[in-house]
C-alpha cells in the first residue's frame, strides 16, 4: 500500500523538533484532511488552527515543503505531483510569530496593520442613516481586494518581509490600505497610504510570490504599483524608490535604455553611491557585467518608445 | 481577578456588534472573548446575502412584507412582535452597514443591490457577491479595530457563575497559556454560534459550532428553545459536508444511486431532482437507508452527475460549485460525477431569549444574540438572508441590553465564581493527567451518527428513542473519556473534550424536544406524524436543564397579526 511520509515541525513554547507521521494514501483528499487524520488517529498533541474547511475563513496557512498553502483548499494528489515525491514537510507559516506547531499569532500582524487606518473614514457624501450611493464600476475596485480572508499565506511568502527588519508591510496590509483608497465612499485616501509610504513602499521587489500564491487570487502586485504611483501623485518624490523610478522612465524615455552606470547615481546621489557601491561596481567592472565607460547611445527605434511614452500618458491622463 | 463591566463572549457577527455597541459608553469596561481570531468566525462563510425590506429593487416590498415572508417561512413559530421589530429595524442597518464600509453590490442607481430568495414574495436580499457574510465580518473587525475593542483571542468559555439567581461573572481559559481565569462581569452577551456539530461530518458548520455558549446557558439554569427545528441542505460534499449551491440541481443536474438510477422518480416523478429541499433530502437519505447508496456508515453518498450538461455550459453556468467540488471533493464535474449527501445547516433553537429588544435571558445579566439562541424569529425554519440579518441586529440590541443592564448592576460577591474556577482548574488537571480511557473522538462520531441516522432529516419516534438511549451511554461513558495531552499549553485535546461534551448536552436536548414533538412543522419532520398540529403544538419547546435529567416545559408563541394558516409556496 502507498503511504505517504509527514514530517512535522512541532514547537511546544520552548524547544523545537521535526516529528514523523504516515499515512495511506487515499485518493482526492486535502492537505487539512492528513492534519486532522494525523491528529485524530496518531496524536492528538498536535496542534494547527482551522474552522470553515473552504477557503473562507483564512484559519489554515501552512508551509508544505518550503511553499506555503491553505490546507482545506490545497489537495494533497497537488502537492505530492507538484514536489514528485511522497515525503512532505509540514512547518508553520513564514514571518509569523509561532505560538505552538502550526499555530501562529495574528495579533502583532493586526497591531501593524493598523498603522494604514484600516476602517473606512467616511466621505461627506454619505450619512450613517442613508448610507452611500455609490456605482456599480466603483464597487468593482473593491470587489476583489475585499475577498481578502487574512490567511496571512503571502506574508509568509514574501521575499522582502524575509529580510525586512519588520517595518516593510506585509502584503495584506497593503491590500487593506490600497481597498480603502479606492473607496468611492472613503474621504481621506491619502491617510491610507502615507503611513504606506513611511513604511518602506518602494521595497516590494516584483517576486510576485504574494499575488501566485494567494489562494483568492488577489492581484496584490497591482496594488503596489497603484500604491506607488499614488505617492508620487501626492508629491512623494524625493526618496530613494521614486528617485530609482524616474531614472528607469527618463532613461528609457530619452535614449531607449538603461544607463546602469549612471542609475546607482540617479537613486542615491553621488555621495552615498561614492560612499557605499564603489566596491560592489568594482567587482560587477572585474566580472565585465558593467562597462563604466559604455555612454549607451539611443536605440534605433527610439521614436516609437517616445511615441509608447505619449500613449501612456494620454492614457493616462483621461 | 479579572474584572469588566461587560464581557462579550463570540466575535462574529453577532459578537462584534454587540462589542461595537457596548463599548459605545465610555465609562464601561467591555472585553470580548473569543476561541479563534475574530474573523475566523462562521458568520464569514454566509454567501447569499442579508434581508432588509429597502424597496430598492422593487418599490412594492415593505417592512410588513418581509414580516409576513418571516413569520410564513417558520410555519408560524416565530414569534411575531420580535419579527416585526427585526424586520423594521433591518434598513436602518443596512445604511449602517454601507456606512462602516461593507462592501455591498450596487443596482445601476449605486443603491444597495438586491436579489431574490427563497420564501420571500420580493427580491430583498442585500448582498455582496457570494461573499456577504465574509465582508461583514472583516467591516466589523475593522470598526472594532478603529473603536480599540479590548479583545481576548484563544479565550475559551468554560461556564457562567450564577449563584441564587444572581449573575456574577465567567470561568474561561487563555488557550496559549492554559491559565484558568475566573472573570468578574455584571452582564455577558453569548455569541457563541450554533451547533451543527452534533452532527459532525454532516454538516455545512465550521468545525468550531459546538454551542459553547447555549451549552454554559443551559448549565446555569436558562433553557433551551426549540432545539429540535434544525435545517438540512441536500446537497452537501459527501466527505466534508461543504455545501455545493442549488444552482446544480437548478441547471439539470441528476442524482444517482448505486444501481445506476435517477432515484428522484421514485418520490417526485413530475419534478425529479427539482423537487423542495427536505423531499430531496429525504429521498437521498431513504436510497441510502434501503442500501441503494455508496460507501458506509457516515461515509456513505449517492452521486450528482452534471456530465450531461457538457463542459461550456459547467464552466459558463457552474465554475464556482466545479472549483468546490475539485478542490473540497478532488472530483471534476466535467468528467465525473461528485459524492453529495444532505447536511446540517443552521440551527433555528438556542438559548431562549426572553426579551427581544434586548436580548435578555430569564438570568439578569446574561443575554444572548446570534444562531447561539432563539429569539425567536425563525421559529421552525428560518429563510436564506435572514441568519446575519438576525446577526447583526440583534448583535446590536444585545450589546445595548448588556450595556444598559451593566449600568444598573454592580459587582457581586464572587465566592460561586471563584469556586467554578477552582473547579476546573482541577478537571484540567485531571484530564491532562489521565494516561487511558475512552477516546473522545469515537465518542463524537457515534453522537454524530446516531444523531444524522435517528434525528436526522426525517423522525419516528422509535429511531428517536434509539438516539435517547445511545445518547445517555455516550454521556456515560463520556466521564471515562481520556484526551491524550498532557501539556498545559495550548491543549487543544482538553478544548476538544469540552465542545464534545457542550455537545453531547445540546444533543440529548436535540433529541428530547423532537421526539416530544409529535407533528411535522417546519424543518422537523416526522414520519409516524405528517402533518402540522396546530391544536396541540404551537408552542415553543423550553427544555431545562435540572442535572442528568432534562426537564420539558412549553411556551406561548406571540401571534399579533397573523393567524396560521396552510404554509403552501
Amino acid at each position: 500500500m502507498r503511504k505517504i511520509h509527514f514530517k512535522i515541525k512541532r514547537f511546544d513554547g520552548n524547544k523545537e523538533w521535526y516529528q514523523d507521521y504516515q499515512l495511506a494514501y487515499e485518493k482526492g483528499k486535502t492537505i487539512l484532511w492528513a492534519l486532522t487524520s494525523i491528529r485524530e488517529q496518531f496524536d492528538p498533541t498536535l496542534v494547527f488552527t482551522s474552522a470553515c474547511r473552504h477557503a473562507i475563513c483564512g484559519s489554515c496557512g501552512v508551509k508544505v515543503n518550503g511553499s506555503s498553502y491553505l490546507a482545506c483548499k490545497t489537495s494533497l494528489d497537488e502537492v505530492l505531483d507538484t514536489f514528485k515525491t511522497d515525503y512532505l514537510t509540514f512547518e508553520p507559516m513564514g514571518s509569523f510569530e509561532v505560538i505552538k506547531d502550526l499555530a501562529v499569532a495574528w495579533e502583532p500582524k493586526m497591531e501593524k496593520m493598523e498603522k494604514v487606518k484600516p476602517w473606512l473614514i467616511p466621505s461627506v457624501e454619505g450619512d450613517v442613516e442613508g448610507g452611500f450611493i455609490q456605482s456599480e464600476e466603483d464597487f468593482h475596485h473593491i470587489a476583489s481586494p475585499t475577498d481578502c480572508i487574512l490567511c496571512g499565506i503571502c506574508a509568509s511568502e514574501c521575499n522582502q518581509l524575509a529580510v525586512n527588519d519588520g517595518t516593510y508591510l506585509d502584503p495584506f496590509i497593503l491590500n487593506r490600505a490600497y481597498r480603502f483608497a479606492v473607496d468611492s465612499r472613503d474621504g481621506s485616501p491619502e491617510e491610507h497610504i502615507r503611513p504606506v509610504i513611511e513604511n518602506e513602499l518602494w521595497k516590494c521587489m516584483h517576486c510576485m510570490q504574494c499575488a501566485t500564491s494567494c489562494p483568492k487570487g488577489i492581484p496584490l502586485t497591482e496594488q503596489v504599483a497603484f500604491l506607488r504611483q499614488e505617492s508620487i501623485r501626492m508629491g512623494e518624490v524625493n526618496n530613494q524608490g521614486a528617485k530609482h523610478a524616474f531614472a528607469f522612465v527618463n532613461d528609457v524615455r530619452t535614449k531607449g535604455r538603461l544607463n546602469e552606470t549612471m542609475l546607482p547615481i540617479k537613486t542615491d546621489g553621488l555621495f552615498k553611491t561614492a560612499t557605499t557601491k564603489v566596491p560592489f561596481a568594482l567587482r560587477m567592472i572585474k566580472k565585465g557585467k558593467i562597462n563604466p565607460f559604455h555612454m549607451p547611445k539611443a536605440v534605433e527605434g527610439i521614436k516609437g518608445v517616445q511615441e509608447i511614452y505619449k500613449y501612456a500618458e494620454e492614457v493616462e491622463n483621461r | 481577578m479579572l474584572k469588566y463591566d461587560v464581557v462579550i463572549v463570540g466575535a462574529g457577527g453577532a459578537g462584534m456588534m454587540s462589542a461595537l455597541y457596548a463599548s459605545k459608553d465610555p465609562n464601561l469596561s467591555v472585553a470580548v472573548l473569543s476561541k479563534i481570531f475574530p474573523t475566523r468566525s462562521h458568520t464569514g462563510a454566509a454567501q447569499g446575502g442579508i434581508n432588509a425590506a429597502m424597496g430598492y429593487r422593487d418599490a412594492t416590498d415593505s417592512i410588513e412584507k418581509h414580516f409576513r415572508d418571516t413569520v410564513k417561512g417558520s410555519d408560524f413559530l416565530a414569534d411575531q412582535d420580535a419579527v416585526e421589530f427585526f424586520t423594521t429595524h433591518m434598513p436602518e442597518l443596512i445604511s449602517e452597514l454601507d456606512y462602516m464600509g461593507v462592501p455591498f453590490s450596487r443596482d445601476e442607481n449605486g443603491r444597495v443591490a438586491q436579489r431574490p430568495f427563497g420564501g420571500a414574495s420580493s427580491p430583498r436580499t442585500c448582498y455582496s457577491a457570494d461573499k456577504t457574510g465574509h465582508v461583514i465580518l472583516h467591516a466589523l473587525y475593522e470598526q472594532c479595530l478603529k473603536n480599540k475593542v479590548n479583545f481576548h483571542n484563544d479565550w475559551y468559555l468554560l461556564s457562567l457563575s450564577v449563584d441564587k439567581g444572581k449573575f456574577q461573572g465567567l470561568v474561561a481559559m487563555d488557550i496559549r497559556t492554559g491559565e484558568i481565569h475566573a472573570i468578574q462581569a455584571k452582564s455577558v452577551v453569548i455569541a457563541t454560534g450554533g451547533f451543527g456539530r452534533v452532527y459532525w461530518s454532516r454538516t455545512t458548520n465550521a468545525i468550531n459550532m459546538t454551542g459553547d455558549g447555549t451549552a454554559a446557558c443551559f448549565d446555569v439554569g436558562i433553557p433551551i428553545k426549540d432545539p429540535e427545528f434544525v435545517q438540512f441542505h441536500p446537497t452537501g460534499l459527501a466527505s466534508t459536508g461543504v455545501l455545493l449551491s442549488e444552482a446544480c440541481r437548478g441547471e439539470g443536474g441528476y442524482l444517482i444511486n448505486k444501481d445506476g438510477e435517477r432515484f428522484m422518480a421514485r418520490y417526485a416523478p413530475e419534478k425529479m431532482e427539482l423537487g423542495p429541499r427536505d423531499l430531496v433530502s429525504r429521498s437521498i437519505e431513504t436510497e441510502i437507508k434501503e442500501g441503494r447508496g455508496f460507501g458506509d456508515g457516515m461515509g456513505s453518498y449517492v452521486l450528482m452527475d452534471l456530465r450531461h450538461l457538457g463542459k461550456e455550459k459547467i464552466m459558463e453556468r457552474l465554475p464556482q460549485v466545479r472549483e468546490l467540488a475539485m478542490d473540497f471533493e478532488g472530483v471534476d464535474l466535467i468528467t465525473d460525477p461528485v459524492p453529495i449527501r444532505p447536511s446540517c445547516h443552521y440551527m433555528m433553537g438556542g438559548i431562549h431569549v426572553s426579551d427581544y429588544k434586548t436580548c435578555a435571558t430569564p438570568i439578569e445579566g446574561i443575554h444572548a444574540a446570534g444562531e447561539c439562541c432563539a429569539v425567536s424569529i425563525h421559529g421552525a425554519n428560518r429563510l436564506g438572508g435572514n441568519s446575519v440579518a438576525d446577526v447583526v441586529l440583534f448583535g446590536k440590541y444585545a450589546g445595548l441590553g448588556a450595556r444598559d443592564t451593566a449600568k444598573k448592576r454592580s459587582f457581586t460577591d464572587a465566592k460561586k465564581l471563584q469556586q467554578d474556577a477552582e473547579n476546573w482548574v482541577k478537571k484540567f488537571k485531571k484530564m491532562r493527567e489521565k494516561k487511558t480511557g475512552i477516546n473522545m473522538f469515537e465518542i463524537r462520531d457515534k453522537m454524530a451518527e446516531t444523531m444524522w441516522y435517528n434525528v436526522g432529516i426525517f423522525r419516528t419516534e422509535k429511531e428517536m428513542q434509539k438516539a435517547c438511549d445511545t445518547i445517555e451511554v455516550l454521556l456515560e461513558q463520556f466521564k471515562e473519556a481520556y484526551i491524550g495531552d498532557s501539556s498545559e499549553k495550548y491543549n487543544m485535546a482538553f478544548i476538544n473534550y469540552v465542545e464534545i461534551g457542550n455537545l453531547l448536552k445540546l444533543a440529548k436536548a436535540v433529541a428530547m424536544g423532537a421526539i416530544n414533538r409529535k407533528e411535522s412543522r417546519g424543518s422537523h419532520s416526522r414520519g409516524d406524524y405528517p402533518t402540522r398540529d396546530d391544536e396541540k403544538f404551537l408552542k415553543h419547546t423550553l427544555i431545562h436543564n435540572e442535572g442528568k435529567k432534562y426537564r420539558l416545559e412549553y411556551s406561548p408563541v406571540t401571534i399579533t397579526k397573523y393567524q396560521p394558516e396552510e404554509r403552501k409556496y
